[in-house]
């Protein structure tokens, strides 16, 4: 959805007389696509919820400082991808989970979480891929559920096009592995 | 229920997470609450003075430079001989030179003035590296 011309939009924002009015524009824009980019990273809606605020409060204390060398919406997945990854470490740290127990701390946010309307099948291709590590994870869903382009991802997790590629297939192997593995 | 299946392929790819009834238009209303004020910095207007100043305080080095060295090579271009002249004539005349025209010293004396400065030297060295060196 490109409704908004991003260079008009950075000129009203950097101008302190229709500023405020002109990221009340880009919230209502981009908060929908930011929300479920980290509500699929952290899970819990009410964290989704933290992670999403901070992230429009960091763009706003910081959008005189953004030069427009890459698009507004990819600096905007930026800060809430950063920040969904600072949250999920900060989150492992304070109970000292290792590596290995990642996915057993989101299952279990997984499985309390009651916005959750799925299936069987749908939780269990969830926890399949919290077996993937952040990173993969994050390729994973890009492309698998947003069907976002390789060079858009490429752009926002400045990772090349064909490490993005070798990421993906590694994911989906890890994934039908995890899928075809009788329980 | 025994959930399997092999392929991604088959995975319903449908959004399984949902959000509280009308979030996205309260959240909206809400984050805007939120926001911080900022302070309105003004562009800062640069006088020509400032502007210019680096040029002429570059121009007024250069300038410096020029006279010194055009000062010092027009000094030495004057003739050798007349500028010997005056040295010697000055020499002569000088305190120091009748100083020194007057002291005696002997060879010997001053063979057992340079051995004793090194006695002295060796002395205080030797109480250097006992004070500080050890």
């Amino acid at each position: 959805m490109e409704m908004i011309n991003e260079e008009q939009l950075l000129e009203e924002l950097r101008d302190p007389r229709t500023g405020r009015r002109s990221f009340e524009k880009l919230v209502a824009e981009y908060s929908e696509r930011l929300y479920w980019q980290i509500r699929k990273m952290v899970l819990s809606h009410d964290d989704a919820n933290d992670i999403l605020q901070d992230t429009f409060v960091k763009a706003w204390m910081n959008i005189d400082n953004f030069r427009g060398e890459s698009k507004l919406t990819t600096w905007l997945y930026r800060i809430a991808i950063n920040e969904s990854i600072t949250f999920l470490n900060k989150k492992r740290n304070q109970n000292n989970i290792s590596v290995d127990d990642e996915d057993s701390f989101l299952l279990n946010t997984l499985e309390s979480d009651t916005y959750f309307d799925g299936d069987e099948a749908q939780k269990l291709l969830q926890k399949a891929i919290l077996t993937l590590p952040d990173k993969q994870r994050l390729v994973f869903q890009m492309k698998y559920f947003e069907e976002m382009k390789y060079e858009e991802m490429s752009d926002i997790l400045g990772t090349s096009v064909g490490a993005l590629k070798a990421s993906y297939h590694h994911a989906t192997k890890k994934i039908e592995k995890f899928l075809s593995e009788p329980r | 229920m025994e959930t399997k299946f092999n392929k991604l392929k088959e995975a319903d790819k449908r959004n399984p997470f949902t959000v509280p009834e009308n979030y996205f238009a309260q959240f909206n209303k809400e984050i805007m609450d939120r926001l911080p004020e900022k302070e309105y910095v003004p562009p800062q207007t640069v006088s020509l003075w400032d502007r210019v100043k680096p040029w002429v305080y570059m121009a007024a080095m250069f300038a410096g430079l020029y006279i010194t060295i055009n000062f010092l090579t027009k000094d030495t271009e004057t003739p050798l001989s007349s500028s010997q002249d005056t040295f010697s004539a000055i020499s002569e005349e000088t305190p120091a030179n009748n100083y020194w025209s007057t002291v005696h010293v002997t060879e010997e004396e001053f063979y057992r003035y340079l051995e004793e400065q090194l006695v002295d030297d060796g002395y205080y060295d030797y109480m250097y590296n006992q004070l500080y060196l050890n």
